[in-house]
């Protein structure tokens, strides 16, 4: 069997934030037997714009994407949220030719932890790590690509590491974009109740499937002192996760 | 234009002119056909019974203690006055109830009843029409020996089913709905309210006892 | 930028300790037992499409529903009335009252009449009006509006509720726990049920082929307020249409597992027509005032959908912005997601366009909503209209237009990556940002993780997929 070839679409946030999780990601795709690239003309999905209602502005940057992903058997990418952006490509376009082209790709495009899981079948070997962690669901993973069970199904599989459950798991963080600059104060209100809910579990770890929902409880973990330590899930499975957490000094 | 006329042109334009395309105008038999078959394999869109037997499953759900209800099985017409005055004495009020005027409760013997129910009567009984299997309720059509206040004012509300009058699910009410009366009730356990910070509390405006006098002959 | 009158609200919500603690009580224990009720029911989902697809067949012949509602409805006894917008509804429920010479009103709850202003055109009328719902007591003696469409008196803890019932019952309650509370107002209520001349209801359901009305309620007071009067007015949206008893039933299902976790509510009421020759009880009149209010506008535009929605209140119980803010906060009759859509129809956009704002876009509403009504596509397709008409202004737009133009230039979004990152790592501190220009909404409550010196793009072109040693 031929190897699947994958675009690696690293997404903004990982680019300039933390460009481990690209890395992570390219390994995982490449232990699961893909072959990967990573095409120079990305850089991001258009979900700012979309999301702000500049509709012709997020349809712009989506031809892009198409453009530059179209080639490949799947686009892959470290964000559910990215790729729900990328599946609701279609919607964004009245002309029939484009509408086709964005349902093409809409198809093919995954979120890395539902990939390895679903379509590659891929199970972790001999990746260790002694800690106990928690996981957060971001939402457009959960409830716009159903990446629920994969995770967790991965994460089995790494030896040493223990999970606990999270209360409320399945309740938005508050990042959403540009909301948490936009609404700072209920973004704060709705970050600390789940900060409160991550330290009650006690775990040395919290993963998540998406860098900003990442950013956005870290962020406010570490303003209130708390010791959790925050790893996208790909870090882990790629056995990254043996350096420094997000925001700690490399 | 009349109100109605300018509402109803704006609809017929919305649906024939709006944004997602014109919506396909039917005639009413085409509605009504369309309409019947979004009623098609119910059992997909409804919960089983508690129970195979409606009754059985109408028992079942009375024994539910958020409906708040109590149930006393009596064997025929003729066992009710002994069954109404066991509740009384047990609740340690009056044998003294306000009757709906249905004449299967002329018989009540040992009751001193009266008509109508006081805002502030302690207890009242009624017969109802029908039971309902899936959700434990009880219909009552309102009617000259029906007063709806009946059912409602009181503390408590004593309602005989007769158990040949219990339906298995809502959906088999509703054909009896046609008839079209004043006012026709479900009644599903006692009056409450979460109305503060979601404590359930019984007997908000409604009856706070509601005790079901299930009858078998 | 000065705060808007949304953000302020939300400021002042927020400051609220006492509102939190009293949103956190019901919603959180309106959420368990919902999750109950729908774990016992494996149906839920095939009865949702199910729901959709009724309200979907009812607003595609509406016109069809209205007119064979009408002829049923004045077959049974009732007068049916038009109204095009709010004040037209309000100027005919109070000419009615004014007709009967009605001195004193009953009003069951019915966000409806909320909507159209109600309560403030009887007083105005000079029509005492009594809320019968225990919520809609509790907001009257409060002077408030509602904050809930299921429990409109969400925001007031217990202690509240025994302030004002202790200042306002005569006799006082008999305690401060609950129950004595509720006993209280049925006590006080009981006797404005049985005086009044004329009794209000919303609708839950118009049954087109029985002209009926339906009203769900737990405490019985729709019954007690429509049963003594001598007039029963039912004012409900055009949109409550359903052709026949059998599919409310259906839709009934959907709606109490949702609102309160329930199966049935403890009253499910039918009023078709005034009280019958003979009748023992029951109305001299009924009228029914059909509103419109934007309703037939949503029939055409990007809204339709929205028209399904049966006012449970699920959206809000799961909103993770509600729950922090509670409904005051938004500004309009309906809060919550569903409320966030309704608004800018009903008030302007111009007047509530952070409403579709102010929202993370987390879908959990749509997931609970039982007709499957997408609210984040309308919320967006609020978004996209607010940015069309040019309602986006200031940074944001700049910013959003800097970064697409970038954004649409590769090599020279990565070359700006490059020099800026740099630029960013100057205000770290160990790993993490504490304070940085323009960057205030993130930085005052969190701290920023300091980015890459180098972006995973600059690395990857110099080392290829073997990545950086």
């Amino acid at each position: 069997m031929t190897k699947p070839r994958v675009g690696l679409f690293v997404t903004c946030l990982v680019d300039a934030m933390r460009p481990q999780i690209g890395w992570a990601t390219l390994r995982l795709l490449e232990r699961a037997g893909c072959n990967v690239e990573v095409p120079r003309a990305q850089t991001c999905c258009g979900q700012p714009a979309g999301n702000s209602g500049d509709k012709r502005g997020a349809e712009k940057l989506a031809r892009q994407v198409i453009e530059a992903f179209e080639g490949y058997d799947y686009l892959v990418g470290p964000s559910g949220s990215c790729v729900g952006q990328i599946r609701s490509y279609p919607t964004l376009f009245s002309d029939q030719g484009w509408r086709s082209r964005a349902e093409g790709l809409s198809r093919k495009s995954f979120e890395i932890l539902g990939f390895l899981n679903d379509v590659m079948g891929w199970k972790p070997e001999g990746v260790r790590l002694d800690a106990t962690a928690t996981y957060h669901d971001s939402c457009s993973g959960l409830r716009e690509l159903g990446v629920q069970e994969q995770p967790r199904a991965l994460l089995e599989g790494v030896e040493g590491l223990q999970m606990r459950p999270l209360d409320g798991a399945n309740v938005c963080c508050g990042f959403g974009g540009t909301f948490c600059v936009k609404y700072p104060e209920i973004s704060t209100a709705i970050v600390s109740e789940k900060a409160a809910n991550i330290v009650d579990t006690g775990a040395d770890l919290l993963l998540a499937g998406d860098l900003g929902c990442l950013m956005n409880m870290a962020g406010r973990l570490h303003r209130e002192g708390a010791a959790t330590r925050c790893f996208h899930t790909a870090e882990v499975l790629a056995g990254m996760a043996d350096g420094p957490a997000i925001g700690e000094e490399g | 234009m009349s109100a109605r006329d300018d509402i109803l042109a704006a609809v017929q334009k919305g649906l024939t002119q709006g944004q997602g395309g014109a919506v396909q105008r039917r005639n009413p038999d085409a509605i009504r056909a369309e309409a019947a078959q979004l009623l098609a394999n119910l059992d997909e869109i409804r919960p089983d019974l508690a129970a195979g037997d409606p009754v059985d499953a109408f028992v079942a759900k009375c024994a539910n203690p958020a409906l708040g209800v109590t149930l006393d099985r009596v064997a025929n017409w003729q066992a009710l006055p002994r069954a109404v005055i066991a509740y009384l004495d047990q609740h340690d009020l009056p044998h003294r109830l306000s009757v709906s005027g249905d004449p299967r409760l002329d018989a009540l013997t040992g009751i001193e009843a009266h008509q109508p129910c006081a805002p502030d009567e302690a207890a009242a009984i009624s017969v109802a029409d029908w039971g309902v299997a899936e959700t434990g309720s009880v219909v009552i059509h309102s009617a000259p020996d029906q007063p709806i206040l009946n059912a409602m004012l009181p503390r408590h509300w004593l309602v005989v089913v007769e158990e040949k009058k219990i339906l298995p699910f809502l959906d088999d009410y509703a054909t009896y709905a046609a008839s079209r009366p004043r006012n026709a009730v479900l009644i599903t356990g006692s009056s409450g309210t979460t109305d503060i910070e979601g404590f359930f509390v019984r007997g908000a405006h409604g009856p706070g006892f509601v005790h079901v006098l299930l009858v078998a002959g | 930028m000065g705060a808007s009158a949304f953000t302020q609200r939300a400021h002042d919500a927020l400051a609220d300790p006492n509102l939190k603690t009293a949103i956190d009580r019901t919603t959180g224990t309106a959420e368990t037992k919902r999750a109950a009720a729908v774990g016992a029911f494996p149906e839920f989902q095939a009865a949702r499409a199910r729901g959709a697809a009724i309200k979907d067949h009812v607003i595609a012949n509406l016109d069809h529903y209205l007119v064979e509602f009408e002829r049923n409805a004045q077959a049974a006894g009732a007068h049916v009335h038009w109204a095009r917008d709010k004040a037209e509804a309000a100027e005919i429920v109070t000419r009615i009252c004014k007709d009967a010479d009605a001195k004193l009103v009953t009003r069951a709850k019915s966000m409806l009449g909320e909507e159209i202003g109600l309560p403030h055109a009887l007083d105005d009328a000079g029509i005492e009006r009594v809320e019968t719902d225990l919520a809609e007591h509790i907001i009257q003696l409060a002077h408030e509006r509602p904050s809930h469409i299921i429990w409109p008196a969400m925001h007031r803890t217990r202690e509240d509720v025994a302030t004002l019932f202790f200042k306002d019952h005569h006799p006082p309650p008999d305690a401060d726990d609950p129950a004595s509370m509720v006993a209280s107002a049925r006590r006080i209520l009981r006797e404005k049920f049985m005086s009044a001349d004329v009794g209000i209801s919303g609708a839950n359901f118009l049954i087109a082929d029985t002209g009926a009305t339906c009203t769900v309620t737990n405490e019985g007071n729709a019954e007690l307020s429509t049963t003594p009067p001598r007039v029963h007015i039912v004012t409900a949206g055009i949109e409550k249409l359903v052709p026949s008893t059998d599919h409310a039933m259906a839709l009934l299902r959907l709606l109490v597992r949702s609102a309160t976790g329930g199966e049935v509510t403890q009253y499910t009421t039918f009023h078709s027509g005034p009280k019958r020759p003979g009748d023992a009880d029951g109305p001299e009149e009924m009228h029914i005032v059909l509103v419109d209010n934007g309703r037939s506008r949503m029939v055409g535009d990007e809204f339709r959908q929205m028209l399904r929605c049966i006012r449970c209140g699920a959206c809000m119980n799961h909103c993770v912005v509600y729950r922090q803010i509670g409904g005051h906060a938004y500004g309009g009759t309906y809060p919550g997601p569903m409320g966030a859509v309704l608004t800018p129809v009903l008030d302007g956009l111009a007047q509530s366009r952070d409403l579709p704002h102010a929202c993370t876009m987390n879908g959990r509403c749509e997931e609970v909503c039982p007709v499957q009504i997408p609210l984040k596509t309308l919320l967006k397709a609020w978004r996209v209209r607010s940015w069309d008409s040019q309602q986006e202004v200031g940074p944001l737009r700049m910013g959003l237009g800097l970064w697409g133009f970038a954004a649409r230039r590769p090599r020279l979004y990565h070359f700006g990556t490059r020099l800026a990152l740099p630029v960013m790592r100057l205000f770290g501190k160990g790993g993490w940002i504490r304070r940085m220009p323009f960057a205030g909404g993130w930085t005052d409550t969190r701290d920023l993780p300091k980015p890459a010196a180098r972006s995973f793009m600059s690395q990857h072109a110099n080392h290829g997929n073997e990545g950086p040693k």
